[in-house]
C-alpha cells in the first residue's frame, strides 16, 4: 500500500466518521427546534378544491366542499422512549380556505425522535369556559368574520365545520353545513364531541435537532366524515351538539401520518 | 466611577419606568366597587378579573344605547331593553330587532346580572361577558358580528379615545369591548324597592294586605322564586301551551328531552313593569298570570313537580289570595332603579331618531 492510498483511506474514514457524527448527531441539553404539521387535504384520493371539484361519499351522493374548518388543541408528541412532550394552551384552526394554515408550527421542541402525534379536533371545556383575557387569537370570537366558529346562542366553539352542496340534499338551496360543537356542558351535562385524534408516523421518526425541524405531514380524507353512517340525503343541516355525534364519530378517521421530513433547517431566528 | 455610571443610567431607566407604569396605571380611572345589597346572595361574576371604573361604565352604557351594533345602524341594546321597564322591552310578547323582525322569545329584563349563574331563557350561555354577542349575532336583534362592530369602533376617533381612557388600550378588541358591556351591566343592581326598605329595616313599611302577600307568596311561589333575587335561577316547565315546534326552551342547549320546554324562572323583582309575561309573552297581566297558575298550566311530561298538587296541574290559589299576592307583587317594584340618570340614554343619543322606535313613545322614561 503506498502513501497515497493510505492517505485515501484514511480520508474515506474521516468522511465516515463525519457522516456518521451528524447523522446520529449527539443532542446537547437544551436542544430544541420547531416542528411542522401539515395537513394535506384530500377527499378520498383526489386533492381537496373548495367549489368546483365534485366528489362522492361512501353511500354514492355527490358533494361539492365550500368550506373544512376544524380546531386542533392540545397536542402532544410522543418519543421513541414512550415519553410525551406536550404542548398546552396552543389552539389551531385549520381553514382550508387558508393555506398557512394548514401549517401548524410547533415551537420549542425538545431534541429528540418522535414516533406519533396526539391532539383533540376542538376547544377543550376549560378554555371553551374561559374568561374573556384567555380568547386570544384563533379564540377571539371576533377573529372569524363571515366564517363563524363560535356559538353565541349556546356559548361554545365550533370545532368542525364542513359545508358544501349536493343534488341530494333535502334543502332548497341544495347545501349540506355540518357544524360541530359541544365540550360537555357547564351548567348541565351536554353531548361532548371532543375527539382525540393519534396519528402513528408508521415506523417513522421525526427527528429534532439543533439544526433539524422535521414537517410531518397529515393526510386528511375529508371524505371520512360520512363513515359512521351520515347520509346527505337525509341530513343536510347539523348546528347542535347532539345531532353532531355522526359527524364527529366520523372525521376521527381521517387523519393519518403520510410521511415525515426531517429537513436541515434551522428554523429559529 | 465606571461602574457608578451604570447604576445611575440603570436608576435613570427604572425611575423612568415606574413613572411611566404610574402613568399607564393612572390614566385618570376612578374606581368603582358596586354595592351588594346584604339580602342578596353573593355575586358571580368574577369583578377582580374585570374591576370596574367610573369610565367603563359609562362607556359600556354609550354602548349599550347606541345602534352602532346593529347591521344597519337602527337598533341598540336600549332598543329592546328599556329602562322604563326595568330594561325589559314594554308591551312587546317578542321584540323586533332589525328590519323590523321579530324574535321568537319575551325580552329578559337585565337587573342584578351579577348574581346570575346562565342568562337568556335556555340558559345557553354562562358568562355575563358572552351575553351581548348573542344579541349582537342574532338575525333578528341586532343582526351584526363582532368583527364589524369592532371595525365600526375602531374607525370612530371618539371610541378610540374613550376605550383608552377607559382601559388603557390603543386598539378595541373584543375583550374590552365585551368588558365595557359588562361593566355597564354590572351596575344595574335594581334592590331598593318598598319590600327591599322593609326587609332590611331601612323605613320601608307595608301594609296589612301586602304582608299577607308576602306570607303567601312565601307558601306558595317562593320555592322557584326564591332568595333575594326572586330566582333559585333553576329552569322549570310551568306549563306555559306550548307545542315545542318552535321552541323546546332549554332542551336546545342541554339536548336532553326532561329538559323540554324548561325556561329559566325569572326574578320577580319590577314585575310591575315588565308585561307581558312569560318566555313567550303570552299571558298580558299579573292578574292572568295567577289564573295561569290556578287553572291554565298545562300537563306535559316535563311540567315541573312542583305545579302538580294533588296529581292535578296547577296551584291552589283563591281569588282573595291572588289579589294579596299582587299586592305583594307590587311593593317588589323599585322605582329608583327604573329613574336612575346613570343608567339611562345618554344625551347624546337623544337627538337621534330612530328608525325602529318611531311608533314607541319614550315619555314615561323621563
Amino acid at each position: 500500500m503506498n502513501s497515497f492510498k493510505i492517505a485515501l483511506l484514511g480520508l474515506l474514514w474521516m468522511t465516515l466518521l463525519f457522516s456518521c457524527d451528524s447523522a446520529a448527531e449527539t443532542i446537547s441539553p437544551g436542544d430544541k427546534n420547531n416542528m411542522i404539521i401539515e395537513f394535506d387535504q384530500y377527499v378520498g384520493n383526489e386533492k381537496l378544491v373548495l367549489n368546483s371539484k365534485t366528489y362522492k361519499n361512501t353511500a354514492g351522493e355527490d358533494f361539492t366542499i365550500s368550506t373544512l374548518n376544524f380546531f386542533v388543541s392540545n397536542i402532544a408528541l410522543k418519543k421513541s422512549d414512550g415519553t410525551e412532550v406536550t404542548f398546552p394552551d396552543q389552539y389551531f384552526l385549520v381553514r382550508q380556505a387558508d393555506a398557512a394554515s394548514l401549517k401548524l408550527t410547533l415551537k420549542d421542541v425538545p431534541a429528540a425522535d418522535y414516533t406519533s402525534v396526539r391532539y383533540t379536533i376542538g376547544v377543550d371545556s376549560l378554555k371553551s369556559v374561559s374568561d374573556l383575557s384567555q380568547r386570544k387569537g384563533v379564540l377571539d370570537p371576533a377573529s372569524y368574520g363571515n366564517d363563524n366558529m363560535y356559538w353565541s346562542w349556546n356559548s361554545g366553539y365550533i370545532f368542525f365545520k364542513i359545508e358544501g352542496s349536493s343534488p341530494l340534499s333535502s334543502d332548497p338551496a341544495k347545501v349540506f353545513m355540518y357544524h360541530v360543537g359541544g365540550y360537555g356542558g357547564y351548567t348541565g351535562k351536554t353531548p361532548n364531541n371532543l375527539r382525540t385524534i393519534t396519528a402513528d408516523f408508521g415506523g417513522n421518526t421525526a427527528t429534532v435537532r439543533k439544526d433539524i425541524s422535521p414537517t410531518v405531514h397529515i393526510i386528511t380524507d375529508a371524505g371520512q366524515v360520512f363513515s359512521a353512517g351520515l347520509r346527505i340525503s337525509t341530513t343536510s343541516m347539523i348546528h347542535s351538539p347532539a345531532a353532531a355525534k355522526p359527524v364527529a364519530d366520523g372525521y376521527v378517521n381521517m387523519f393519518k401520518v403520510d410521511h415525515v421530513h426531517n429537513d436541515k433547517h434551522d428554523h429559529k431566528e | 466611577m465606571f461602574k457608578h455610571k451604570k447604576v445611575l443610567i440603570s436608576l435613570c431607566i427604572s425611575a423612568y419606568l415606574a413613572i411611566s407604569a404610574f402613568q399607564i396605571s393612572n390614566i385618570q380611572r376612578t374606581f368603582f366597587k358596586p354595592e351588594i345589597p346584604s339580602n342578596f346572595p353573593p355575586p358571580v361574576y368574577e369583578l377582580k378579573a374585570n374591576p370596574l371604573t367610573e369610565e367603563g361604565i359609562e362607556l359600556g352604557r354609550t354602548l349599550f344605547y347606541d345602534p352602532i351594533l346593529s347591521s344597519d345602524g337602527s337598533t341598540s341594546c336600549g332598543s329592546c331593553h328599556q329602562q322604563f321597564a326595568a330594561f325589559a322591552h314594554q308591551d312587546h310578547p317578542m321584540s323586533h330587532g332589525v328590519d323590523n323582525q321579530f324574535g321568537r322569545r319575551n325580552a329578559l329584563p337585565l337587573f342584578n346580572l351579577l348574581f346570575s349563574k346562565t342568562f337568556f331563557w335556555d340558559g345557553g350561555v354562562h358568562s355575563l361577558d358572552f351575553s351581548p354577542l348573542n344579541a349582537l349575532e342574532n338575525e333578528v336583534e341586532l343582526n351584526e358580528q363582532l368583527d364589524n362592530v369592532l371595525k365600526k369602533l375602531n374607525d370612530s376617533e371618539e371610541y378610540r379615545d374613550k376605550f383608552k381612557k377607559a382601559f388603557g388600550v390603543s386598539e378595541i378588541t373584543s375583550k374590552v369591548f365585551l368588558q365595557s358591556l359588562t361593566q355597564f351591566m354590572a351596575t344595574l343592581v335594581s334592590a331598593n324597592s318598598r319590600y327591599d326598605k322593609f326587609i332590611r329595616n331601612e323605613g320601608g313599611l307595608l301594609t296589612a294586605e301586602e304582608k299577607e302577600g308576602l306570607e303567601l307568596f312565601e307558601q306558595k311561589c317562593s320555592s322557584c322564586h326564591a332568595t333575594g333575587l326572586f330566582t333559585d335561577g333553576s329552569f322549570r316547565n310551568n306549563g306555559v301551551p306550548n307545542n315545542y315546534r318552535f321552541d323546546k326552551g332549554r332542551e336546545e342547549i342541554t339536548l336532553n328531552a326532561s329538559d323540554r320546554g324548561k325556561y329559566k324562572v325569572p326574578s320577580l323583582r319590577n314585575i310591575e313593569f315588565t308585561a307581558p309575561y312569560m318566555h313567550d309573552g303570552s299571558i298580558s297581566s299579573l292578574e292572568k298570570v295567577l289564573d295561569h297558575y290556578t287553572s291554565g298550566v298545562e300537563q306535559s311530561a316535563t311540567l315541573d313537580p312542583l305545579l302538580k298538587q294533588n296529581n292535578q296541574p296547577g296551584l291552589a290559589i283563591t281569588d282573595p289570595e291572588k289579589k294579596k299576592i299582587i299586592a305583594f307583587l307590587m311593593t317588589l317594584s323599585d322605582r329608583e332603579f327604573i329613574t336612575d340618570k346613570r343608567f339611562s340614554e345618554p344625551e347624546l343619543f337623544l337627538n337621534t331618531p330612530k328608525p325602529n322606535e318611531k311608533n314607541h313613545s319614550h315619555t314615561n322614561n323621563r
